[in-house]
């Protein structure tokens, strides 16, 4: 192991990860999902960017090549549905009245 | 028949500062929690098996707390509820005894005017408090008492139409489930998962929409517990995804064998000046200092 | 009142709802410190608990005469105006409290309340007083801004402020209650009730018997405007004029703030930044609070899609950048949001009003996002009050069809909603153009660190070399900064 004679700097202070930033959000999870994602379209896109774009993490790509997703911590943005190149691969909607997310410093 | 409902509305993700344990809450945020909620569903389903027997089955839920617990009561009251509400104060003091205390205020509420509920329900395992609270009420009204309940029907005829028990069920562990007869009175706790909550239709959400709340005044707290000290809250410990890579990298990782090490270094008797210098050089020459300036 | 027109008629939707009387099951004695509800004069008559004004005889017997879709900030405004005006209104929110689901970028610019609740300097829950305004361009390590220190925008009557949309949101949804609006919060609505001749007659919701008929709607609903899409009047936001907000809410010792940002007492500052995004068009922010500091980004959503790069790794790489970083040394993060803004700008707002229906606030893309002025809550509710008035007009003269409510495009083109926006309309093509994202802060940067390192015995080498210089580092050409120059002319003309 060449780097162990000169071991590497300190790294810098961590930013939190985005598991400890959603930690700090309130999500009241309503019983029904309100974003439903078709996995059969999401095989035949090639460049998902649902996976990077969406903010809170909820998209992740299957080994079979389709896309799994969670509604329960879904910040309700909306960038999913835009960024879907896919048409009708993802249906988009708001959760159950005075369910979804709570913020409380926005 | 008379059916209560206590609800305790509670900030679910309080504030909890890391040095001093101060817990702040956000009185917008506060809410039922499922404990809460399902004691609302099922006394609603009571009341609806109930009044289709033809009995006339009243509802009543009580808060006690400040007046950010009305949006609660609200929706109560479109479901077809009565409400009252208990004033306390927002901030939760540290005393042993505030849940007895909030019994006590409760129990006045509950049985205001010569009024008796047949049934007091509440949630199980609130989120801001140790969960004695039923247990206080049915010791101060005198009530039966069956907590951590999932469902709740009732059984037999009892005088007026309504039922002269009730037939809980219960979760034990190894997957039992107790079924308990209630006699009436009593207070019961109900699961979180065992009801999900209905809503209220909109006209009655409307209805109650920016209506006050009847209010009583909480009275006068009488401790006889003192509480000496109280350990600092904590904050809430949270889920961290399991670690990455496999468990024998991790292993050599953590413990740092097969990693070669700096052998020990003897730089002989040396004075306080001297010492300091060569620790110094060390660390910058690892660079966990800057280097040297000038 | 006038009676409605004939054109209000609808179906009759159910009887109206039943009186309620909250504490029906409590003991009939009195209760005592009952909560009597606050009565001002335009509401006198909802001073008995739950005897709500009572729906005009006439067509659909359940209509309200105005349901207004979000309690947000245009929402709340236009509910006011309708309530001031002696209509019955009411306000839906999907959310448990009016502002659970808005997140902001920064600085609201209450002065448009002025008129409307002249003591909102006392009353409205502000955190910080901004008197510090910085536009920040980023390159790589270094930092070249304009810092703006203006002390009289503590002073009444006061300029930019920042707050919680929580708190803020909550007090003038309240003003709106206070007035006589009927809040209904946890409310979702999910469509449009459709009247003769396919005009908008109310709204679905998502609670049992959840429709509600209304002499006319106004949707505020927000970025994503569902109702909006659904009456036609808009295609639905698109990647390329909407923006993904990031932000990070981080606490810190007011101390510890007022020292770090320079400021005193409930002085706030707020920081606009340039050239941070990592190439994705956008811009970040930094801004203080009471006890906390903001910090996030604003991504054009059809950037960062093709960028491939997570948003929350770009408001990293701002927190890490060296001009930022000591602001937010040894912070917790508190709340971690994500929203939508509408950035196309007058170009690509949707029709502002149709049969039945006004769209106000993000719903109708009034945020302005003109690189030097980031407005939007301003906007909203602007365009909020001139709906409720248009609304309460129209309902006066018995015509809320299109025609009658012309009159609301014709108040927003004339006060600063529409003005701003129409004067300003080359600025979002402006600002995230690729030479204004990627090649100015550099150039700046540049320009900056060259004319203030003195490395003598070299004699300085002059401005206007390196001004040619830096722009040629940065691929800029002179042609380029002169079509620029001329461009900025004429947008912020």
């Amino acid at each position: 192991m060449s780097s162990a004679d000169r071991p590497r700097p300190l790294p810098p202070a961590e930013e939190p990860s985005l598991a400890d930033r959603m930690a700090t959000v309130d999500f009241d999870v309503g019983a029904r999902p309100h974003i439903t994602v078709d996995t059969r379209v999401c095989r035949s896109c090639t460049t998902k960017p649902c996976v990077t774009a969406c903010p809170a993490d909820l998209f992740s790509p299957t080994a079979d090549g389709g896309v799994l997703f969670n509604y329960e911590h879904c910040f309700e943005c909306g960038t999913c549905y835009l960024v879907c190149n896919e048409a009708g691969a993802i249906s988009w909607g708001y959760p159950d009245g005075g369910r979804g997310v709570v913020f409380r410093k926005g | 028949m008379l059916i209560s409902v206590v609800l305790a509305p509670a900030d679910p993700l309080p504030d909890v500062d890391p040095l001093t344990a101060e817990v702040r809450t956000d009185r917008r945020a506060c809410r039922l929690s499922p404990g809460d909620a399902a004691a609302l569903e099922l006394a609603l389903r009571l009341a609806d098996g109930l009044r289709e027997g033809g009995a006339a089955p009243r509802l009543l839920a009580v808060a006690a707390g400040p007046p950010g617990h009305d949006a609660a009561l609200r929706e109560a009251a479109a479901l077809g509820a009565g409400v009252l509400r208990v004033d306390r104060p927002p901030e939760r003091p540290e005393d042993a005894e505030y849940e007895a205390h909030t019994a006590e205020a409760l129990a006045g509420a509950l049985t205001r005017g010569g009024d008796r509920p047949d049934l007091v329900l509440c949630g199980a395992g609130p989120a801001d408090a140790p969960g004695a609270l039923p247990a206080f009420l049915a010791h101060r009204l005198g009530f039966a008492q069956a907590l951590g309940l999932l469902s709740l029907a009732p059984s037999g005829a009892g005088p007026g139409g309504g039922p002269a028990g009730l037939t809980g069920v219960r979760r034990l562990d190894r997957g039992r489930r107790e079924v308990l007869g209630v006699p009436l009175p009593a207070v019961c706790s109900v699961e979180g998962t065992g009801a999900e909550p209905r809503r209220a239709p909109l006209a009655a959400a409307l209805a109650a929409a920016g209506a006050p709340v009847p209010v009583v005044q909480a009275p006068a707290a009488r401790p006889r517990v003192r509480a000496v000290s109280v350990g600092p809250a904590r904050p809430r410990t949270r889920p961290v995804p399991p670690p990455q890579g496999d468990a024998h990298r991790r292993i050599l990782a953590l413990t740092g064998a097969l990693e070669r090490t700096e052998r020990p270094t003897v730089l002989g008797p040396l004075g306080a000046a001297e010492a300091a210098d060569a620790l110094l050089a060390f660390l910058r020459r690892h660079d966990h200092l800057p280097e040297a300036e000038g | 009142m006038t009676s409605p027109s004939a054109d209000d008629r609808r179906p009759a939707d159910g009887p109206p709802p039943p009186p309620v009387d909250l504490g029906a099951a409590a003991p009939s004695e009195r209760v005592d410190g009952a909560v009597a509800p606050r009565s001002t004069p335009s509401a006198g008559d909802r001073a008995a608990p739950l005897r709500f004004r009572e729906p005009e005889p006439g067509p659909g017997p359940g209509a309200v005469d105005a349901v207004v879709v979000g309690a947000g900030p245009a929402g709340a405004a236009a509910a006011l105006e309708l309530a001031r005006a002696g209509r019955s209104v009411v306000l839906l929110e999907r959310g448990p409290f009016p502002g659970a689901k808005n997140v902001y970028g920064g600085v609201i610019y209450p002065r448009v309340l002025d008129g409307v609740l002249p003591d909102w300097r006392e009353e409205a829950p502000v955190q910080r007083w901004v008197v510090r305004r910085s536009t920040v361009m980023l390159s790589g390590e270094r930092a070249v801004s304009v810092d703006v220190r203006a002390p009289a925008w503590g002073r009444p009557p006061g300029n930019g402020v920042t707050a919680y949309r929580s708190d803020f949101d909550s007090w003038l949804a309240g003003e709106a209650v206070r007035a006589g609006a009927r809040l209904v919060p946890s409310t979702t609505a999910t469509g449009l009730l459709r009247g003769p001749g396919g005009r908008v007659a109310g709204v679905r919701t998502d609670r049992p018997g959840g429709d509600l008929p209304a002499r006319v709607v106004i949707a505020c609903d927000g970025v994503n405007s569902l109702l909006a899409r659904e009456a036609g009047l808009h295609p639905g936001p698109r990647a390329r004029h909407v923006a993904l907000g990031v932000k990070e809410v981080i606490a810190l010792p007011r101390d510890a703030i007022d020292q770090r940002f320079g400021l005193s007492g409930d002085e706030g500052a707020d920081f606009e930044m340039l050239g941070c995004t990592g190439g994705i068009p956008g811009g970040g922010f930094l801004y203080t609070n009471a006890e906390t500091v903001a910090v996030g980004a604003v991504l054009s959503v059809e950037g960062l899609a093709s960028s491939g790069r997570r948003p929350e790794e770009v408001v990293d790489g701002i927190k890490r950048h060296p001009a930022i970083a000591p602001y937010l040394r040894g912070g917790t993060v508190k709340e971690y949001a994500a929203h939508l803004v509408p950035e196309g700008g007058y170009r690509h707002m949707p029709r502002l009003y149709g049969d039945g229906i006004l769209v106000a606030g993000d719903a109708a893309g009034m945020t302005l996002a003109a690189g030097i002025w980031l407005e939007g809550v301003n906007f909203a509710i602007g365009a909020g009050l001139a709906a409720g008035r248009a609304a309460a007009e129209a309902l006066a003269l018995g015509d809320t069809g299109r025609r009658g409510l012309a009159r609301y495009g014709r108040a927003l083109r004339s006060s600063f909603v529409l003005a701003d926006h129409a004067r300003l309309r080359g600025a979002p093509g402006l600002v995230l153009s690729p030479r204004v994202q990627q090649r100015y802060p550099g150039l700046a940067a540049d320009l900056a660190q060259a004319a203030f390192t003195v490395d003598n015995p070299a004699p300085k080498p002059g401005l206007a070399r390196l001004l040619l210089r830096a722009a040629r580092a940065n691929g800029v050409r002179l042609h380029h900064l002169a079509a620029d120059a001329w461009r900025v002319a004429r947008v912020f003309r």
